[in-house]
Protein backbone atom coordinates (compact mmCIF):
# COMPACT_ATOMS: atom_id res chain seq x y z
CA UNK A 1 0.00 0.00 0.00
CA UNK A 2 1.34 3.18 -1.05
CA UNK A 3 1.66 6.38 1.79
CA UNK A 4 -1.21 8.35 -0.11
CA UNK A 5 -3.51 5.42 -0.47
CA UNK A 6 -3.06 4.50 3.71
CA UNK A 7 -3.65 8.20 4.65
CA UNK A 8 -6.48 7.81 2.19
CA UNK A 9 -7.51 4.57 4.05
CA UNK A 10 -6.99 6.27 7.61
CA UNK A 11 -8.95 8.83 7.24
CA UNK A 12 -12.25 6.53 5.51
CA UNK A 13 -11.66 4.61 8.82
CA UNK A 14 -12.06 8.01 11.19
CA UNK A 15 -15.12 8.84 9.45
CA UNK A 16 -16.68 5.47 9.35
CA UNK A 17 -15.98 5.10 13.53
CA UNK A 18 -17.16 8.90 14.04
CA UNK A 19 -20.38 7.92 12.09
CA UNK A 20 -20.92 4.78 14.02
CA UNK A 21 -19.85 6.67 17.51
CA UNK A 22 -22.65 9.28 16.27
CA UNK A 23 -25.36 7.25 15.52
CA UNK A 24 -24.57 5.01 18.65
CA UNK A 25 -24.39 8.02 21.04
CA UNK A 26 -26.33 10.44 19.90
CA UNK A 27 -29.89 9.26 21.40
CA UNK A 28 -27.83 8.52 24.35
CA UNK A 29 -26.23 11.51 24.85
CA UNK A 30 -29.48 13.36 23.89
CA UNK A 31 -31.78 11.21 26.95
CA UNK A 32 -29.03 12.18 29.41
CA UNK A 33 -28.44 15.58 28.59
CA UNK A 34 -32.12 16.24 28.39
CA UNK A 35 -32.55 14.78 31.52
CA UNK A 36 -29.77 16.97 33.70
CA UNK A 37 -31.28 20.25 31.48
CA UNK A 38 -33.31 22.51 33.49
CA UNK A 39 -34.35 23.85 29.88
CA UNK A 40 -35.57 20.58 28.62
CA UNK A 41 -38.91 20.68 30.57
CA UNK A 42 -39.26 24.65 30.05
CA UNK A 43 -38.33 24.81 26.64
CA UNK A 44 -35.43 26.15 24.82
CA UNK A 45 -33.01 23.47 24.76
CA UNK A 46 -30.05 23.39 22.70
CA UNK A 47 -27.35 21.04 22.07
CA UNK A 48 -25.00 21.48 24.72
CA UNK A 49 -26.76 21.45 28.49
CA UNK A 50 -27.12 25.34 29.93
CA UNK A 51 -28.87 24.81 33.50
CA UNK A 52 -28.13 21.83 35.29
CA UNK A 53 -30.36 20.29 37.68
CA UNK A 54 -31.05 16.67 39.31
CA UNK A 55 -34.91 17.90 39.86
CA UNK A 56 -35.91 15.86 36.94
CA UNK A 57 -34.24 12.45 38.41
CA UNK A 58 -35.98 13.55 41.83
CA UNK A 59 -39.17 13.79 40.39
CA UNK A 60 -39.33 11.22 38.54
CA UNK A 61 -37.85 8.46 42.00
CA UNK A 62 -40.56 10.10 44.06
CA UNK A 63 -44.05 11.30 42.42
CA UNK A 64 -43.13 9.50 39.11
CA UNK A 65 -43.04 5.76 40.89
CA UNK A 66 -39.88 4.86 39.48
CA UNK A 67 -38.52 3.44 42.71
CA UNK A 68 -41.73 0.89 43.12
CA UNK A 69 -41.24 0.17 38.69
CA UNK A 70 -37.99 -0.47 39.30
CA UNK A 71 -38.20 -2.49 41.87
CA UNK A 72 -40.77 -4.70 40.05
CA UNK A 73 -39.06 -4.76 37.12
CA UNK A 74 -35.52 -6.31 38.94
CA UNK A 75 -38.09 -9.20 41.28
CA UNK A 76 -39.73 -9.85 37.73
CA UNK A 77 -35.94 -10.16 36.10
CA UNK A 78 -34.21 -12.01 38.86
CA UNK A 79 -36.96 -14.79 39.29
CA UNK A 80 -37.13 -15.16 35.30
CA UNK A 81 -33.12 -15.32 35.15
CA UNK A 82 -33.15 -17.93 38.16
CA UNK A 83 -36.29 -20.49 36.64
CA UNK A 84 -34.73 -20.16 33.07
CA UNK A 85 -31.40 -20.70 33.49
CA UNK A 86 -32.35 -23.73 35.30
CA UNK A 87 -35.03 -25.14 32.81
CA UNK A 88 -32.69 -24.33 29.98
CA UNK A 89 -29.57 -26.15 30.81
CA UNK A 90 -31.64 -29.19 31.41
CA UNK A 91 -33.27 -29.08 28.21
CA UNK A 92 -29.97 -28.33 26.42
CA UNK A 93 -27.84 -31.08 27.82
CA UNK A 94 -30.82 -33.16 26.62
CA UNK A 95 -30.82 -32.03 23.10
CA UNK A 96 -26.75 -31.80 23.24
CA UNK A 97 -25.88 -35.17 24.58
CA UNK A 98 -28.31 -37.12 24.08
CA UNK A 99 -29.30 -39.18 20.63
CA UNK A 100 -33.11 -40.06 20.90
CA UNK A 101 -36.49 -40.06 19.03
CA UNK A 102 -38.45 -37.11 18.01
CA UNK A 103 -34.97 -34.92 19.09
CA UNK A 104 -34.54 -32.95 15.54
CA UNK A 105 -38.06 -32.55 16.16
CA UNK A 106 -37.50 -30.94 19.22
CA UNK A 107 -35.32 -28.54 18.07
CA UNK A 108 -36.99 -27.34 15.30
CA UNK A 109 -39.89 -26.84 17.60
CA UNK A 110 -37.34 -24.16 19.45
CA UNK A 111 -36.51 -22.71 16.22
CA UNK A 112 -40.34 -22.08 15.10
CA UNK A 113 -41.02 -21.18 18.48
CA UNK A 114 -38.34 -18.73 18.13
CA UNK A 115 -40.35 -16.86 15.23
CA UNK A 116 -43.89 -16.56 16.47
CA UNK A 117 -44.62 -12.86 16.82
CA UNK A 118 -45.65 -11.90 20.29
CA UNK A 119 -48.87 -10.23 18.85
CA UNK A 120 -50.24 -13.37 18.52
CA UNK A 121 -49.50 -15.26 21.58
CA UNK A 122 -51.07 -12.31 23.82
CA UNK A 123 -54.85 -12.81 23.26
CA UNK A 124 -54.27 -16.59 24.44
CA UNK A 125 -52.05 -16.11 27.44
CA UNK A 126 -53.72 -12.91 28.62
CA UNK A 127 -56.78 -15.16 28.67
CA UNK A 128 -54.75 -18.11 30.47
CA UNK A 129 -53.02 -15.48 33.15
CA UNK A 130 -56.67 -14.36 33.49
CA UNK A 131 -57.94 -17.59 34.10
CA UNK A 132 -55.94 -18.39 36.72
CA UNK A 133 -56.34 -15.40 38.36
CA UNK A 134 -52.98 -13.57 37.93
CA UNK A 135 -53.94 -10.51 36.02
CA UNK A 136 -52.42 -7.28 37.45
CA UNK A 137 -49.87 -9.27 39.21
CA UNK A 138 -45.94 -9.43 38.35
CA UNK A 139 -45.93 -13.15 39.23
CA UNK A 140 -48.67 -13.85 35.77
CA UNK A 141 -45.92 -12.15 34.16
CA UNK A 142 -43.24 -13.92 35.08
CA UNK A 143 -45.01 -17.09 33.80
CA UNK A 144 -44.76 -15.76 30.67
CA UNK A 145 -41.17 -14.35 30.49
CA UNK A 146 -39.77 -17.80 31.59
CA UNK A 147 -41.37 -18.95 28.40
CA UNK A 148 -40.83 -16.28 26.11
CA UNK A 149 -36.60 -16.81 27.16
CA UNK A 150 -36.61 -20.33 26.63
CA UNK A 151 -36.36 -21.20 23.35
CA UNK A 152 -34.00 -18.51 22.64
CA UNK A 153 -31.97 -19.80 25.90
CA UNK A 154 -31.79 -23.21 25.15
CA UNK A 155 -30.63 -23.10 21.50
CA UNK A 156 -27.81 -21.05 22.78
CA UNK A 157 -26.53 -23.14 26.01
CA UNK A 158 -27.19 -26.40 23.13
CA UNK A 159 -23.85 -24.65 21.49
CA UNK A 160 -21.88 -24.80 24.90
CA UNK A 161 -22.87 -28.13 26.26
CA UNK A 162 -21.92 -29.47 22.83
CA UNK A 163 -18.59 -28.00 22.70
CA UNK A 164 -17.58 -29.54 26.26
CA UNK A 165 -15.71 -32.65 25.37
CA UNK A 166 -17.03 -35.99 26.02
CA UNK A 167 -13.56 -37.71 26.86
CA UNK A 168 -13.84 -35.23 29.71
CA UNK A 169 -16.92 -36.98 30.97
CA UNK A 170 -15.99 -40.13 30.23
CA UNK A 171 -12.97 -40.03 32.28
CA UNK A 172 -15.46 -38.68 34.96
CA UNK A 173 -17.77 -42.18 34.64
CA UNK A 174 -14.04 -44.17 34.60
CA UNK A 175 -13.04 -42.52 38.09
CA UNK A 176 -16.59 -43.70 39.59
CA UNK A 177 -18.72 -40.88 39.11
CA UNK A 178 -22.01 -40.74 38.78
CA UNK A 179 -23.94 -39.06 35.82
CA UNK A 180 -24.93 -36.42 38.87
CA UNK A 181 -21.22 -36.14 40.08
CA UNK A 182 -20.23 -35.64 36.38
CA UNK A 183 -22.66 -32.74 35.93
CA UNK A 184 -21.92 -30.78 38.79
CA UNK A 185 -18.27 -30.93 38.49
CA UNK A 186 -17.60 -31.60 34.91
CA UNK A 187 -20.06 -29.82 33.16
CA UNK A 188 -21.28 -27.08 34.94
CA UNK A 189 -18.25 -25.50 35.49
CA UNK A 190 -17.44 -25.55 31.74
CA UNK A 191 -20.92 -24.44 30.60
CA UNK A 192 -21.30 -21.75 33.08
CA UNK A 193 -19.89 -18.35 30.69
CA UNK A 194 -22.67 -20.27 28.32
CA UNK A 195 -25.00 -19.98 31.34
CA UNK A 196 -23.60 -16.47 32.28
CA UNK A 197 -24.56 -15.02 28.54
CA UNK A 198 -28.26 -16.95 28.84
CA UNK A 199 -28.81 -15.47 31.48
CA UNK A 200 -28.22 -12.10 30.29
CA UNK A 201 -30.20 -12.59 27.89
CA UNK A 202 -33.25 -13.65 30.04
CA UNK A 203 -32.87 -10.66 32.04
CA UNK A 204 -32.83 -8.51 29.01
CA UNK A 205 -35.85 -10.03 28.15
CA UNK A 206 -37.87 -9.38 31.23
CA UNK A 207 -36.67 -5.94 31.50
CA UNK A 208 -37.68 -4.26 28.09
CA UNK A 209 -40.65 -6.68 27.03
CA UNK A 210 -43.24 -4.11 27.09
CA UNK A 211 -46.49 -5.57 25.24
CA UNK A 212 -47.48 -8.23 28.01
CA UNK A 213 -46.51 -6.15 30.71
CA UNK A 214 -49.04 -3.67 28.86
CA UNK A 215 -51.75 -5.98 28.81
CA UNK A 216 -51.53 -8.47 32.08
CA UNK A 217 -50.54 -5.39 34.40
CA UNK A 218 -53.75 -3.68 33.58
CA UNK A 219 -54.23 -0.77 36.00
CA UNK A 220 -52.52 -2.18 38.86
CA UNK A 221 -49.92 0.38 39.08
CA UNK A 222 -48.56 -0.68 42.10
CA UNK A 223 -47.15 -3.71 39.94
CA UNK A 224 -45.80 -2.07 36.71
CA UNK A 225 -42.66 -2.63 36.00
CA UNK A 226 -40.04 -0.12 33.91
CA UNK A 227 -41.58 -0.19 30.66
CA UNK A 228 -45.09 -0.39 31.41
CA UNK A 229 -43.85 2.59 33.96
CA UNK A 230 -42.67 4.77 31.16
CA UNK A 231 -45.62 4.37 29.16
CA UNK A 232 -47.59 5.47 32.08
CA UNK A 233 -45.39 8.27 33.40
CA UNK A 234 -45.76 9.82 29.48
CA UNK A 235 -49.02 9.48 29.63
CA UNK A 236 -49.32 11.76 32.40
CA UNK A 237 -46.51 13.94 31.33
CA UNK A 238 -46.49 14.01 28.03
CA UNK A 239 -44.83 17.38 27.51
CA UNK A 240 -42.17 17.52 30.13
CA UNK A 241 -39.43 16.12 28.25
CA UNK A 242 -36.75 16.48 30.89
CA UNK A 243 -38.37 13.90 33.62
CA UNK A 244 -39.84 11.48 30.74
CA UNK A 245 -35.63 11.52 29.62
CA UNK A 246 -35.01 11.28 33.21
CA UNK A 247 -37.22 8.08 33.43
CA UNK A 248 -35.77 6.96 30.68
CA UNK A 249 -32.19 7.28 31.44
CA UNK A 250 -33.14 5.43 35.48
CA UNK A 251 -34.21 2.84 33.78
CA UNK A 252 -31.77 2.26 31.30
CA UNK A 253 -27.93 3.08 32.50
CA UNK A 254 -28.02 0.55 35.11
CA UNK A 255 -28.25 -1.96 31.71
CA UNK A 256 -25.59 -0.05 29.67
CA UNK A 257 -23.07 -0.29 32.82
CA UNK A 258 -24.31 -3.87 33.50
CA UNK A 259 -23.61 -4.74 30.03
CA UNK A 260 -20.22 -2.96 29.41
CA UNK A 261 -18.79 -4.61 32.12
CA UNK A 262 -20.14 -8.06 31.13
CA UNK A 263 -19.49 -7.07 27.03
CA UNK A 264 -16.64 -9.54 26.91
CA UNK A 265 -18.05 -12.42 28.06
CA UNK A 266 -21.54 -11.68 26.19
CA UNK A 267 -20.00 -11.27 22.84
CA UNK A 268 -17.79 -14.17 23.44
CA UNK A 269 -21.07 -16.36 24.76
CA UNK A 270 -23.11 -15.11 21.80
CA UNK A 271 -20.68 -16.01 19.19
CA UNK A 272 -19.78 -19.08 21.05
CA UNK A 273 -23.38 -20.60 21.74
CA UNK A 274 -24.78 -19.25 19.00
CA UNK A 275 -23.16 -19.22 15.59
CA UNK A 276 -20.67 -22.56 15.95
CA UNK A 277 -23.65 -24.48 16.85
CA UNK B 1 -35.65 -11.29 20.39
CA UNK B 2 -32.66 -11.94 17.94
CA UNK B 3 -31.89 -15.10 16.86
CA UNK B 4 -29.00 -16.15 14.93
CA UNK B 5 -28.94 -19.30 12.73
CA UNK B 6 -26.87 -22.39 12.94
CA UNK B 7 -26.78 -25.75 11.57
CA UNK B 8 -28.53 -28.20 13.63
CA UNK B 9 -25.44 -30.36 15.37
CA UNK B 10 -24.76 -34.00 14.90
CA UNK B 11 -24.69 -34.90 18.62
CA UNK B 12 -21.39 -36.46 18.98
CA UNK B 13 -21.90 -39.32 21.06
CA UNK B 14 -24.07 -41.54 21.51
CA UNK B 15 -24.64 -40.30 24.77
CA UNK B 16 -23.09 -41.48 27.96
CA UNK B 17 -24.97 -44.67 28.32
CA UNK B 18 -22.02 -46.68 26.79
CA UNK B 19 -20.82 -46.36 30.07
CA UNK B 20 -23.53 -48.08 31.94
CA UNK B 21 -24.49 -50.33 29.46
CA UNK B 22 -24.91 -53.86 30.05
CA UNK B 23 -26.94 -53.09 33.44
CA UNK B 24 -30.43 -53.29 31.96
CA UNK B 25 -32.12 -50.90 35.04
CA UNK B 26 -29.22 -48.52 33.69
CA UNK B 27 -29.93 -48.75 29.80
CA UNK B 28 -33.61 -47.93 30.74
CA UNK B 29 -32.92 -44.83 33.08
CA UNK B 30 -30.20 -43.78 30.07
CA UNK B 31 -32.75 -44.16 27.91
CA UNK B 32 -35.31 -42.02 29.45
CA UNK B 33 -33.05 -39.37 31.04
CA UNK B 34 -33.07 -37.02 28.26
CA UNK B 35 -36.81 -37.11 28.61
CA UNK B 36 -36.28 -35.98 32.45
CA UNK B 37 -33.76 -33.19 31.84
CA UNK B 38 -36.42 -31.50 28.91
CA UNK B 39 -39.52 -32.87 30.72
CA UNK B 40 -39.80 -28.74 32.27
CA UNK B 41 -39.29 -26.97 29.13
CA UNK B 42 -41.26 -28.67 26.92
CA UNK B 43 -44.07 -28.72 29.60
CA UNK B 44 -43.59 -24.94 29.47
CA UNK B 45 -43.24 -24.25 26.20
CA UNK B 46 -46.12 -26.35 25.48
CA UNK B 47 -48.34 -24.78 27.46
CA UNK B 48 -47.37 -20.97 27.18
CA UNK B 49 -46.30 -21.40 23.55
CA UNK B 50 -47.86 -24.19 21.26
CA UNK B 51 -51.11 -24.45 23.43
CA UNK B 52 -51.71 -20.96 23.16
CA UNK B 53 -50.92 -21.10 19.18
CA UNK B 54 -53.34 -23.57 18.56
CA UNK B 55 -55.74 -21.10 20.55
CA UNK B 56 -55.86 -18.32 19.09
CA UNK B 57 -56.58 -20.01 15.50
CA UNK B 58 -59.70 -21.43 17.40
CA UNK B 59 -60.17 -18.14 18.77
CA UNK B 60 -59.81 -16.41 14.91
CA UNK B 61 -62.94 -18.85 14.05
CA UNK B 62 -65.52 -17.53 16.59
CA UNK B 63 -67.00 -14.29 17.39
CA UNK B 64 -65.56 -14.39 20.39
CA UNK B 65 -65.88 -11.28 23.04
CA UNK B 66 -66.36 -10.22 26.57
CA UNK B 67 -69.53 -12.08 26.24
CA UNK B 68 -67.37 -14.99 25.46
CA UNK B 69 -65.39 -14.48 27.63
CA UNK B 70 -67.20 -14.50 30.95
CA UNK B 71 -70.03 -16.77 30.11
CA UNK B 72 -67.52 -19.46 28.53
CA UNK B 73 -69.94 -19.85 25.42
CA UNK B 74 -68.97 -20.69 21.69
CA UNK B 75 -69.85 -18.72 18.73
CA UNK B 76 -68.29 -20.74 15.74
CA UNK B 77 -68.18 -18.19 12.85
CA UNK B 78 -65.76 -20.03 10.39
CA UNK B 79 -63.64 -17.77 8.46
CA UNK B 80 -65.72 -15.21 8.63
CA UNK B 81 -63.08 -12.94 10.85
CA UNK B 82 -60.66 -13.69 7.49
CA UNK B 83 -63.22 -13.13 4.80
CA UNK B 84 -63.82 -9.47 7.21
CA UNK B 85 -60.14 -8.51 7.34
CA UNK B 86 -59.22 -9.67 3.73
CA UNK B 87 -62.00 -8.11 2.03
CA UNK B 88 -60.70 -4.51 4.09
CA UNK B 89 -59.10 -2.23 1.83
CA UNK B 90 -57.42 -0.52 4.39
CA UNK B 91 -55.08 -4.47 4.62
CA UNK B 92 -54.15 -4.25 1.72
CA UNK B 93 -53.44 -0.45 1.01
CA UNK B 94 -52.07 0.19 4.39
CA UNK B 95 -51.43 -2.40 6.41
CA UNK B 96 -49.58 -5.20 4.82
CA UNK B 97 -47.36 -2.46 3.25
CA UNK B 98 -46.69 -1.75 6.60
CA UNK B 99 -45.61 -4.66 7.48
CA UNK B 100 -44.30 -6.67 5.09
CA UNK B 101 -42.38 -3.19 3.25
CA UNK B 102 -41.02 -2.08 6.79
CA UNK B 103 -39.80 -5.68 7.44
CA UNK B 104 -38.25 -6.37 4.71
CA UNK B 105 -36.29 -2.99 4.72
CA UNK B 106 -35.42 -3.36 8.20
CA UNK B 107 -34.34 -7.03 8.63
CA UNK B 108 -31.87 -5.12 5.12
CA UNK B 109 -31.05 -2.14 6.81
CA UNK B 110 -29.55 -3.76 9.87
CA UNK B 111 -28.16 -6.76 8.36
CA UNK B 112 -26.26 -4.35 5.96
CA UNK B 113 -25.15 -1.87 8.83
CA UNK B 114 -24.44 -4.27 11.37
CA UNK B 115 -22.01 -6.23 8.80
CA UNK B 116 -20.21 -2.83 7.99
CA UNK B 117 -19.97 -2.20 11.31
CA UNK B 118 -18.20 -5.68 12.11
CA UNK B 119 -15.90 -5.37 9.40
CA UNK B 120 -14.75 -2.18 10.65
CA UNK B 121 -14.26 -3.24 13.85
CA UNK B 122 -11.86 -5.58 12.38
CA UNK B 123 -9.76 -3.04 11.05
CA UNK B 124 -9.03 -1.47 13.97
CA UNK B 125 -6.51 -1.67 17.15
CA UNK B 126 -7.02 -2.85 20.21
CA UNK B 127 -8.00 0.36 21.66
CA UNK B 128 -10.28 1.82 19.17
CA UNK B 129 -12.09 -1.62 18.73
CA UNK B 130 -13.26 -1.42 23.02
CA UNK B 131 -13.79 2.24 22.46
CA UNK B 132 -16.33 1.56 19.70
CA UNK B 133 -17.90 -2.17 20.61
CA UNK B 134 -18.67 -0.40 24.13
CA UNK B 135 -20.35 1.69 22.37
CA UNK B 136 -21.81 -0.20 20.35
CA UNK B 137 -22.77 -2.46 23.57
CA UNK B 138 -24.45 1.17 24.53
CA UNK B 139 -27.05 1.21 22.03
CA UNK B 140 -27.90 -2.71 22.47
CA UNK B 141 -28.66 -2.04 25.92
CA UNK B 142 -31.07 0.27 25.35
CA UNK B 143 -34.75 -0.63 26.05
CA UNK B 144 -37.28 -0.45 22.86
CA UNK B 145 -39.08 1.42 25.25
CA UNK B 146 -36.80 3.78 25.89
CA UNK B 147 -35.31 4.11 22.77
CA UNK B 148 -38.79 4.90 21.13
CA UNK B 149 -39.69 8.10 23.48
CA UNK B 150 -35.78 9.31 22.98
CA UNK B 151 -36.36 9.07 19.22
CA UNK B 152 -39.86 10.48 19.50
CA UNK B 153 -38.06 13.31 21.84
CA UNK B 154 -35.63 14.18 19.16
CA UNK B 155 -38.27 14.38 16.28
CA UNK B 156 -41.45 15.86 18.17
CA UNK B 157 -43.00 18.84 16.10
CA UNK B 158 -42.29 21.80 18.65
CA UNK B 159 -39.47 20.81 21.02
CA UNK B 160 -37.29 18.35 18.93
CA UNK B 161 -33.88 18.62 18.02
CA UNK B 162 -34.08 17.31 14.60
CA UNK B 163 -36.52 20.08 13.54
CA UNK B 164 -34.45 22.92 15.35
CA UNK B 165 -31.47 22.02 13.53
CA UNK B 166 -33.44 22.07 10.21
CA UNK B 167 -34.83 25.68 11.48
CA UNK B 168 -31.65 26.69 12.72
CA UNK B 169 -29.93 25.68 9.14
CA UNK B 170 -32.43 27.43 7.22
CA UNK B 171 -33.61 24.83 5.66
CA UNK B 172 -37.06 24.35 6.71
CA UNK B 173 -39.64 27.53 8.10
CA UNK B 174 -41.63 26.12 10.03
CA UNK B 175 -41.58 22.66 12.30
CA UNK B 176 -42.70 19.78 10.54
CA UNK B 177 -44.61 16.75 11.88
CA UNK B 178 -42.95 14.11 11.16
CA UNK B 179 -45.27 11.44 12.87
CA UNK B 180 -48.61 11.96 10.49
CA UNK B 181 -46.73 11.09 7.45
CA UNK B 182 -46.44 7.41 6.84
CA UNK B 183 -43.05 7.09 5.20
CA UNK B 184 -41.61 9.62 7.95
CA UNK B 185 -42.67 7.77 10.80
CA UNK B 186 -41.72 4.88 9.68
CA UNK B 187 -38.27 6.66 8.51
CA UNK B 188 -37.79 7.29 12.41
CA UNK B 189 -39.22 3.55 13.49
CA UNK B 190 -36.08 2.29 11.13
CA UNK B 191 -33.72 4.72 12.75
CA UNK B 192 -34.99 2.90 16.57
CA UNK B 193 -34.94 -0.50 14.82
CA UNK B 194 -31.82 -0.32 13.31
CA UNK B 195 -30.01 1.27 16.08
CA UNK B 196 -31.41 -1.01 18.52
CA UNK B 197 -30.76 -3.96 15.83
CA UNK B 198 -27.20 -3.76 14.44
CA UNK B 199 -25.42 -4.70 17.29
CA UNK B 200 -26.21 -7.96 17.69
CA UNK B 201 -25.05 -8.98 13.75
CA UNK B 202 -21.67 -6.43 14.38
CA UNK B 203 -20.65 -8.46 17.59
CA UNK B 204 -21.98 -12.20 16.49
CA UNK B 205 -21.17 -11.45 12.72
CA UNK B 206 -24.44 -13.18 11.92
CA UNK B 207 -27.70 -12.53 10.80
CA UNK B 208 -31.20 -11.92 12.63
CA UNK B 209 -34.15 -13.58 11.81
CA UNK B 210 -35.84 -10.71 13.86
CA UNK B 211 -39.32 -9.29 12.26
CA UNK B 212 -40.70 -8.06 15.92
CA UNK B 213 -41.59 -4.53 16.39
CA UNK B 214 -44.58 -3.64 18.16
CA UNK B 215 -43.40 -1.32 20.59
CA UNK B 216 -41.80 0.64 18.60
CA UNK B 217 -45.09 1.68 16.41
CA UNK B 218 -47.18 1.22 19.04
CA UNK B 219 -45.52 3.80 21.82
CA UNK B 220 -45.10 6.55 18.86
CA UNK B 221 -47.43 9.00 17.64
CA UNK B 222 -50.68 7.91 16.47
CA UNK B 223 -49.03 4.22 16.49
CA UNK B 224 -51.36 2.96 18.63
CA UNK B 225 -54.30 2.91 16.19
CA UNK B 226 -54.81 6.36 16.16
CA UNK B 227 -53.16 7.12 12.57
CA UNK B 228 -54.51 4.39 10.50
CA UNK B 229 -52.34 5.21 7.54
CA UNK B 230 -49.31 3.69 10.15
CA UNK B 231 -51.37 0.62 11.20
CA UNK B 232 -49.82 -2.10 10.92
CA UNK B 233 -51.07 -6.27 11.36
CA UNK B 234 -49.57 -6.48 15.13
CA UNK B 235 -50.67 -3.00 15.98
CA UNK B 236 -54.07 -3.84 14.26
CA UNK B 237 -54.72 -7.27 15.79
CA UNK B 238 -53.92 -5.72 19.26
CA UNK B 239 -56.74 -2.40 19.34
CA UNK B 240 -59.18 -4.73 17.78
CA UNK B 241 -58.91 -7.27 20.80
CA UNK B 242 -57.63 -5.04 23.57
CA UNK B 243 -59.32 -1.73 22.33
CA UNK B 244 -62.29 -2.96 21.13
CA UNK B 245 -63.01 -6.13 22.68
CA UNK B 246 -62.99 -8.26 19.43
CA UNK B 247 -60.81 -11.01 20.22
CA UNK B 248 -61.93 -13.35 17.62
CA UNK B 249 -61.06 -10.52 15.01
CA UNK B 250 -57.89 -9.70 16.68
CA UNK B 251 -57.17 -13.30 16.33
CA UNK B 252 -57.53 -13.66 12.53
CA UNK B 253 -55.33 -10.63 11.86
CA UNK B 254 -52.58 -12.10 14.49
CA UNK B 255 -52.77 -15.84 12.72
CA UNK B 256 -52.29 -13.26 9.67
CA UNK B 257 -49.05 -12.08 11.06
CA UNK B 258 -47.69 -15.33 12.00
CA UNK B 259 -48.38 -16.55 8.40
CA UNK B 260 -46.76 -13.56 6.70
CA UNK B 261 -43.75 -13.44 9.08
CA UNK B 262 -43.25 -17.29 8.75
CA UNK B 263 -43.44 -16.84 5.07
CA UNK B 264 -41.08 -13.67 5.38
CA UNK B 265 -38.60 -16.19 7.13
CA UNK B 266 -38.40 -18.54 4.90
CA UNK B 267 -37.92 -17.24 2.04
CA UNK B 268 -35.33 -14.75 4.16
CA UNK B 269 -33.68 -18.23 5.09
CA UNK B 270 -33.46 -19.79 1.58
CA UNK B 271 -31.85 -16.59 0.62
CA UNK B 272 -29.04 -16.56 2.97
CA UNK B 273 -28.62 -20.02 4.34
CA UNK B 274 -26.49 -22.56 1.95
CA UNK B 275 -27.61 -25.94 1.54
CA UNK B 276 -25.93 -27.25 3.37
CA UNK B 277 -26.38 -25.86 6.74
CA UNK B 278 -30.22 -26.77 6.64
Amino acid sequence: MNPRRSIMSRAGTGIAVAAVLIFTLFPVYWMVSSALDKKASSGGQSLLPQEFTLDNFAFVLTDGGFGTFLRNSAIVALVTVLVSAVVCLLAAVAVARFRFRFRTTILMLILVVQMVPLEALVIPLFLQVKSLGLLNSILGLMVVYVALSLAFGIWMLRGFVAAVPVELEEAAYIDGASWWRMFRSILLPLVMPGLVATSIFSFITAWNEFIFAMTILGSATDQYTVSIGLKSFFGLHSNDWGSIMAASTIITIPVMIFFVIVQRRLSAGMVAGAVKG
Amino acid sequence: MTMVHAPLPAAKTESSSASVAGRPRGLSLAKARPWFLLAPGLFILATLMLWPLVQVFLFSLQDYGLREINTGEQNWIGLENYAKALSDPQLWTVVLPNTVGFAAVAVFATVAVGTLVALLLARLGTVWRTIVSSCIMVAWAMPAVTGTYVWTFIFDADRGVFNQVLQNLGLMDESYNWFTNQWSFYAIVLLNVVHHGFPFVAITVSTIWDFKVFAQVYLMPGGNGGNRSVLNLGVWSYVESFGQNKYGFGAALAVLLTLVLIGITIVYIRSLMKEDEL
